[in-house]
C-alpha cells in the first residue's frame, strides 16, 4: 500500500530507478579505493605515479612476492592470528562467566561490580597507556603474551556489558533443575548456559576481533621494533622505512593488499554473522 | 539456588576482575597520580615518588603547550565535521536500502566492507589517493572538475581535517548504517499505514514517525561516532602523521614524549587525564541528553 515517491518523482518505477542509480554510484565510490589498491599492487613505482588509474601494462606477481618477504607475511600472519585467537578466548571465557555470576547473584554487590566494568568504558586507551606500559615492562610482559593479556583486559567491559544484557533474559529454571540433578557449577555453565548465549558470543568475538586484528597502537607500544610483529606493525614499519627512499608505493600497495586480504576473506565468508553482530551489539548498548 | 550462586560468585568473577584491575583500573589510578609528578617514564626527576610531586605544574604546562591546545581544538572541529558527515551518510544509506528489496544484501555488504579494513592500511591507500589521484587527476585544472580545495589535502592543516573526515566517512558510514537499518526495522509498519490514511505525506511521515522512533538508534550512533572521532589515531598517523598542524589529541599524547627531550611523561600523562575528563563528560552528556528525548512505544 502507498506510493511514497509519487509526488516527487512522478511514479514509483522512476523513483526506484533513481534509487538504484544513486546506490550503484555510492557502491562504486566505496569500492574505488580497493579496486585502486588491487590494480596498483601489480605495478612498479614509475608506472603507479604515471598512471595510477590504469590497469598494469604487464601482469606480474613480482611486487606482491617482494612485499610478501618484506613484511614477513607468514610469520606476521601467524602472530596476529595467535594474538587474536588467544585474547578472544580469554575475553569470551572470563566475561561470560563473570556476567553470568553478576546477573544471577542478587544484592548490591553484583550491581557495583557491573557498574565498575561499564564505567570503565569511558576510559580512553591514552589515559592508561603510559603507566600500563611501564608496569608491563617491570613484570617482563612487554611481549606477545603481555599483549594477549592486555587485549583480554581491554575487551572485558564491553563484553560483560553485552553478556549481562542477554543473560538477564535467560530463565534460571533450567539451571536449578540441573543443580538438583547433581551437575557442578562449571557443568551447568558450559552445558546449559553457554550454548544458550551463543549468539552473544558471536557478537563479542566479532566486535573484539575487528578491533584486535587491526589495532596499531597497542602492538606499536608493546612490541615496537622487536622481531615479533603483527601484520599492521609490519606494514607500518615497511611504510616508514620505504619512506626514506621517497615513498616506493610499489612496496606499500602490495603490502597493504596482503595485510587486508585475510580480513576480507573472513568477512566475505562470515558476513551474515558480522551484520548480526554489529546490529545486536548496537541495540544492546 | 540463591545461596548456590552466592557461594560461587567470587570464583566466577575473579578472572575478569583480576584482568580488569591489572590492565585498566590500576594503570588508570597510577596514571592519575603520576600526572602530578615529574615522572620521566622509568624514574622520577627529583628522587622518589613522594619527592617528585609538582602539584598542578604538568597541567599548567599542558595548557601552555600550543600544540596541545591546538590539537584539542582541531580534534573538536574534526569531531563536529565527522559526526555530522557520518550520521547523515549512514542515515541516508539506511533509508535508501530500506526502500529496496532486490540487491539490498549486496549493497549492505559492500558499504560495510571498508569498516573491516585496518585504519592504518587503508590510510596509506587514501594518502596516495589524496596526493596523486585527487591532486593530479580528478580535481586538477586539467582534471574532471577543478576544485582547488580538494588538491594537496594532506599538506594543509585545514584541508587535512576534511581529508580525514572523507576517509572516516568512507570507512565507518557502513557500520552506522547497519545500526540505523536495525532501528528502522523496529518501527511498526502499521504506524505508516495509519498516518497515510490520515493524509500525512512522505516528508511529514519521516519527521513525525521515522525520526522520533529512530531516536534510540540515533543515540547509539551519535555516541559511537563521537567517541570514535575523538579517539581517532590510526588514520591520522597514516594520512599526515600529524604534519602541518593536523595532530589529533590521541596522536598529540603519543608524541608528547618525543617532542621534549628528555621525555616528560608527567606532562603527557596530564594531557591524557584531561583527555579522559573530556571524553567522559561528552559521553555522559550525550547519553543523558538523548535518553530524555527517546519515545516509548
Amino acid at each position: 500500500m502507498g506510493h511514497p515517491g509519487r509526488h516527487y518523482f512522478g511514479g514509483r518505477k522512476l523513483s526506484r530507478a533513481v534509487l538504484y542509480l544513486v546506490l550503484t554510484a555510492l557502491l562504486l565510490y566505496t569500492l574505488m579505493p580497493l579496486v585502486f589498491l588491487v590494480i596498483n599492487s601489480f605495478k612498479g613505482q614509475a608506472e603507479i605515479v604515471r598512471n595510477p588509474l590504469a590497469l598494469p601494462d604487464e601482469f606480474t606477481w613480482d611486487y606482491i612476492a617482494r612485499a610478501f618477504t618484506a613484511i614477513h607475511f607468514p610469520q606476521a600472519l601467524g602472530y596476529t592470528l595467535l594474538i587474536t585467537v588467544l585474547s578472544e578466548a580469554i575475553i569470551v571465557l572470563c566475561s561470560s562467566l563473570c556476567a553470568w555470576a553478576i546477573t544471577r547473584r542478587r544484592g548490591t554487590l553484583p550491581t557495583v561490580v557491573y557498574l565498575c566494568f561499564v564505567a570503565a568504558m569511558l576510559i580512553p586507551f591514552q589515559a592508561v597507556m603510559y603507566p600500563l606500559m611501564s608496569m608491563m615492562d617491570t613484570v617482563g610482559l612487554k611481549n606477545i603474551p603481555g599483549l594477549i593479556l592486555m587485549y583480554g583486559g581491554f575487551g572485558m567491559s564491553l563484553s560483560i556489558f553485552l553478556y549481562c544484557g542477554f543473560i538477564k533474559a535467560v530463565p534460571r529454571g533450567v539451571e536449578e533443575a540441573a543443580l538438583i540433578d547433581g551437575a557442578g557449577i562449571f557443568q551447568i555453565f558450559f552445558r546449559i548456559v553457554f550454548p544458550l548465549i551463543k549468539s552473544t558470543t558471536v557478537t563479542v568475538i566479532i566486535l573484539n576481533g575487528m578491533w584486535i586484528w587491526n589495532d596499531y597502537l597497542l602492538p606499536y607500544l608493546t612490541l615496537g621494533t622487536s622481531e615479533q610483529k603483527t601484520l599492521v606493525l609490519e606494514l607500518f614499519y615497511a611504510k616508514m622505512t620505504s619512506g626514506q627512499f621517497g615513498n616506493p608505493w610499489e612496496l606499500v600497495f602490495p603490502a597493504v593488499l596482503l595485510s587486508i586480504l585475510p580480513m576480507v576473506i573472513v568477512f566475505l565468508c562470515l558476513q551474515k554473522y558480522f551484520v548480526k553482530g554489529v546490529s545486536e551489539g548496537a541495540i544492546k548498548s | 539456588m540463591d545461596r548456590y550462586y552466592k557461594r560461587w560468585f567470587w570464583l566466577l568473577v575473579l578472572p575478569a576482575i583480576l584482568l580488569f584491575v591489572c590492565i585498566i583500573a590500576l594503570p588508570f589510578l597510577i596514571g592519575a597520580v603520576y600526572s602530578f609528578t615529574s615522572w620521566r617514564g622509568t624514574y622520577f626527576a627529583g628522587g622518589s615518588l613522594a619527592q617528585s610531586f609538582v602539584g598542578l605544574d604538568n597541567y599548567r604546562s599542558a595548557f601552555a603547550n600550543e600544540q596541545f591546545v591546538h590539537a584539542l581544538l582541531y580534534t573538536t572541529l574534526y569531531t563536529v565535521v565527522a559526526v555530522i558527515a557520518i550520521n547523515l551518510v549512514a542515515l541516508a544509506l539506511a533509508l535508501m536500502l530500506n526502500n529496496i528489496r532486490r540487491g539490498a544484501g549486496l549493497f549492505r555488504t559492500v558499504f560495510f566492507l571498508p569498516n573491516m579494513l585496518g585504519g592504518l592500511a587503508m590510510g596509506f591507500v587514501w594518502q596516495f589517493i589524496f596526493q596523486v589521484v585527487y591532486t593530479e587527476l580528478l580535481f586538477s585544472p586539467d582534471g574532471i572538475l577543478h576544485v582547488e580545495f580538494l588538491r594537496y589535502m594532506t599538506q594543509d592543516g585545514t584541508k587535512a581535517l576534511f581529508a580525514l573526515a572523507i576517509m572516516t566517512t568512507w570507512q565507518s558510514a557502513g557500520y552506522m548504517m547497519l545500526i540505523y537499518i536495525g532501528g528502522l526495522n523496529a518501527i511498526p509498519g502499521d504506524l505508516y499505514e495509519a498516518a497515510q490514511i490520515d493524509g500525512a505525506g512522505p516528508v511529514r511521515r519521516f519527521f513525525k514517525i521515522t525520526l522520533p522512533l529512530l531516536m534510540p538508534s540515533i543515540t547509539v550512533v551519535l555516541f559511537l561516532t563521537l567517541a570514535n572521532s575523538f579517539k581517532l589515531l590510526d588514520q591520522n598517523v597514516a594520512l599526515t602523521d600529524g604534519a602541518f598542524g593536523s595532530r589529533l589529541i590521541a596522536l598529540q599524547i603519543l608524541r608528547t614524549t618525543q617532542d621534549i627531550t628528555p621525555p616528560n611523561y608527567g606532562v603527557a600523562q596530564a594531557q591524557a587525564v584531561i583527555f579522559f575528563v573530556i571524553v567522559a563528560i561528552i559521553s555522559l552528556l550525550q547519553v543523558w541528553l538523548t535518553r530524555r528525548k527517546e519515545v516509548e512505544f
